[in-house]
């Protein structure tokens, strides 16, 4: 019942915003559906869309699952991508391009769950929110990014600040050389399995789940509520520095100051359209994949382009929070003093 | 003297829990009237009643032989009956001035001028001999003077009725003294001062009469000078509880506490020293009021609070390691996680179970099988145990804490008010529960404020009183 009125609604909301734009449906939605499943290349695109976007957004269902509001998805990505280009320059021509990718994409994790981490120590030592001090560590993130390409990351021949282009032996394996596809998506679906499976099938997943609903009965049961709140937001960083390191592995293959493209934001609402459930997230990021994919195609024959997806994302996110059922009031107090 | 105030056969129940049994009380103007009753007694919800804010289920009251408006507090308050909180209503942020005009304010749409429209109340707290620096902030003003600051307001629509909500919990020695002598003074100007209280002392001093309430139903209206402390002690609780067996050596060693020291959530000296031991298979009830100590203590026992001091010996284990079950005394906050299945809720023990677990890995068909025998074991009352836990009723959601507390025996268990809220039968169920776990062998810790429940239970009751245990009730401070 639920998910058919999500269903319904992100429909609803589609059309209403094509609606908006001017656009006539029927057409445009075709061109939607062409780009983002046309053919191999629609496919391959969504594919590619999706993998940041499910990484991010199993990152922040591991946080907001804990009750850790970690806002800061967009910064872990660029901390996780900076790391990696860190041990990509430092190890570039002394370690074979296959083990170097594990190397760079593992600093990536590294460096994301320190961040994030940083902002889980703040709330849980310093009484700092996390949706305060992530919303603040992005911005710090941009900067340290524009720092790094700018000044030690900087290639050393050529103008434009950015760091040197990674080898193909370097890069994730990509399909077929025509596509934007790679090996990530793969690495983003054994992720949601892996974070189901943690989630549910284990005491950790179980204990970050009980802090997350009720921190006080977490509490009367003797569960170290710090540490699992400090260990949800690592494990969520270390989604989101993974998918910047695939990112930077997979796609751009260096960085410069544009490469963040916002993937850690749309995490927000691809983890709540995905109900905070990692197989919600899988639908949710591979729908988002494929909105980004048409709309680029929709872009070629109309106006509006890619802006009509941050407005579908947001209608989108807007519908399926309004129709999700209430949380019931807290009953009254039974005992009378 | 004829009454001004009187209540017949008023009753309110909320669910199963029956707060006020037919209850009839007759208050007269130029008295201080005491009402006392143990917690759970229906002090508060008689007040309520009084003052507007709860509507009873049946029953009749008149003010003035005109009727009370139940459940319409303006209402009642423009008639002329007011009600100074325990809980103090004011704007921590605001002025002394401005929470004082707050009560004054007449309609929306009036232009507020604090310092007019506090002037009345400014004016009232010099004739009762009060400084109020009408700027301070009011939360940087002591708590005594905050609750001055709630007088003022209750008195400002120049009350006839005002209703003190155990007013003297928060307030210093010399505070209650002043408190006392603004009640006498009000009192000398034809006020009804009614006063809910826990403390005998302070009623044999400040009450012209006195009503005891017990569970709900009135017990007795004396004039003060006709009873003494002894008596409105038991009048309150009923006969104190006789021990079940007497202490006895018969009980194996099993949990010994010496001079336990415990400080509550702000700081706070909540457990100031207590010693005893308790033997395996024996229950001990820990009687009093609460908030003398009651929580901390439990919670230290349970390891959920560190101690401050003093050692606590489980003989036989580790304490870090033991099976400590622990039924907490907010079980919708500290008991379950609401949101969360009930099998979720259950595996809240389970997860550490070792025959649950593989490593770090749940076992899930393991689970499905423990909760499935739980469910029937403990005759929890279930949909589904995928439906979250606040779908169940209170005694069913207590079932759950029991059942995966008790499903094993625990080497010590720690209760406090297990059964508060639930009806006969799940009460009774919980009872047996408890004795059961005593039986196999546990140490039972059972804290309740209802001292028919630790008659019933216990081999031993002490009672905690400001953080020290005594060994029975005492009449000056039950």
């Amino acid at each position: 019942m639920r998910s058919l009125a999500t269903v319904v609604a992100l429909g609803l909301a589609l059309v209403l915003t094509l609606l908006m734009f001017g656009l006539p449906v029927a057409d445009s939605l075709r061109l939607l559906g062409e780009g983002a499943f046309g053919d191999k290349f629609g496919i391959s695109r969504t594919l590619a869309k999706a993998t940041p976007l499910l990484l991010t957004g199993l990152g922040m269902v591991i946080a907001w699952r804990a009750g850790m509001y970690n806002i800061g998805g967009e910064g872990q990505l660029i901390v996780g991508a900076v790391g990696g280009a860190a041990v990509a320059a430092a190890l570039m021509g002394k370690v074979v391009g296959p083990v170097l990718n594990p190397l760079i994409l593992a600093a990536a994790m590294a460096a994301g769950a320190l961040w994030s981490g940083f902002a889980g120590w703040l709330q849980v030592a310093r009484g700092v929110p996390a949706v305060i001090s992530t919303i603040l560590l992005n911005f710090v993130a941009i900067q340290l990014l524009a720092w790094s390409v700018q000044g030690p990351l900087r290639r050393s021949e050529g103008g434009l600040p950015q760091t040197a282009p990674l080898p193909a032996d370097t890069m994730l394996l990509k399909f077929d050389r025509q596509l934007d596809l790679h090996f990530g998506i793969v690495i983003a679906v054994i992720a949601v399995l892996l974070v189901t499976a943690f989630l549910y099938g284990t005491r950790s997943g179980f204990r970050l789940r009980l802090v997350g609903a009720s921190s006080t009965a977490a509490r009367a049961n003797r569960i170290p509520s710090e540490r699992v709140a400090i260990g949800s937001m690592m494990l969520s960083g270390a989604l989101c520095g993974l998918a910047g390191g695939v990112e930077y592995t997979g796609i751009t293959g260096m960085l410069g100051t544009g490469f963040p493209q916002g993937w850690g934001f749309l995490a927000i609402p691809v983890a709540l359209l995905g109900g905070l459930h990692p197989l919600g997230v899988l639908l949710s990021g591979l729908y988002f994949g494929a909105l980004f994919a048409g709309s680029e195609n929709l872009a070629r024959f109309s106006t509006g382009g890619t802006t009509l997806i941050y407005v579908i994302q947001a209608a989108a996110v807007l519908a399926v929070v309004a129709l999700a059922p209430r949380a019931k009031p807290a009953k009254v107090k039974e005992a009378a003093a | 003297m004829t009454p001004i105030l009187r209540l017949r056969e008023v009753s309110k129940a909320y669910g199963p829990t029956v707060a006020l049994n037919r209850v009839s009380i007759e208050f007269a103007p130029n008295e201080v009237h005491a009402v006392l009753g143990e917690n759970g007694a229906g002090k508060s919800t008689l007040m309520n009643v009084i003052a507007g804010f709860v509507a009873p289920d049946s029953g009749e009251g008149t003010l003035r032989d005109q009727p009370l408006p139940f459940g319409r507090p303006f209402e009642a308050r423009r008639r002329g009956i007011a009600m100074v909180h325990q809980h103090f209503a004011l704007v921590p942020a605001f002025s002394a001035a401005e929470n004082l005009s707050l009560a004054n304010l007449r309609s929306a749409w009036q232009t507020h001028r604090p310092d007019r429209d506090a002037g009345s109340s400014l004016d009232l707290a010099e004739q009762l001999g009060w400084k109020v620096e009408p700027d301070r902030l009011t939360e940087d003003l002591p708590v005594g003077v905050q609750q001055r600051l709630e007088i003022l307001k209750a008195l400002s629509s120049d009350a006839e009725v005002v209703i003190f909500d155990e007013p003297t919990a928060v307030l210093t020695p010399d505070e209650v003294e002043d408190l006392f002598r603004v009640i006498r003074e009000l009192k000398d100007r034809g006020r009804t001062i009614i006063l809910i209280a826990h403390k005998l002392s302070e009623v044999m001093a400040i009450a012209d009469r006195v009503t005891v309430l017990r569970r709900g139903a009135f017990v007795a209206t004396a004039p003060i000078a006709d009873v003494d402390a002894d008596q409105l002690a038991t009048w309150m609780v009923g006969e104190v509880p006789g021990t079940r067996t007497p202490i006895s050596a018969s009980f194996k060693p099993g949990l010994s506490v010496t001079d336990l020291h415990v400080r509550g959530g702000r700081g706070e000296h909540a457990v100031r020293g207590v010693s005893f031991a308790i033997g395996k298979g024996e229950i001990f009830g820990i009687g009093g009021v609460d908030g003398n100590g009651q929580v901390e203590l439990a919670e230290a026992l349970a390891q959920v609070r560190p101690s401050a001091a003093g050692s606590i010996y489980l003989t036989g284990c580790d304490l870090e390691e033991a099976n400590i079950a622990y039924i907490p005394q907010d079980r919708q906050s500290d008991g379950l996680a609401l949101s969360m299945s009930i099998r979720d809720n259950l595996l809240i023990t389970g997860h550490r179970r070792r025959e649950l677990t593989r490593g770090p890995f749940l076992r899930r068909g393991a689970i499905e099988r423990w909760t499935r025998d739980l469910v029937d074991r403990f005759q929890i009352k279930v949909g589904s145990v995928r439906d979250p836990a606040s779908s169940l009723s209170g005694g069913n959601q207590q079932k759950v804490v029991v059942a995966r507390s008790l499903d094993v025996v625990p080497e010590l268990l720690v209760a406090v008010n297990p059964t508060r809220g639930l009806d006969v039968r799940a009460t009774d169920y919980v009872h047996s529960q408890i004795v059961a776990a005593a039986d196999a062998g546990a140490v039972v810790a059972l804290f309740s404020t209802d001292l028919d429940e630790l008659a019933a239970l216990a081999h031993r009751t002490m009672f905690l009183s400001r953080g020290l245990l005594t060994d029975h009730l005492v009449g000056g401070d039950a």
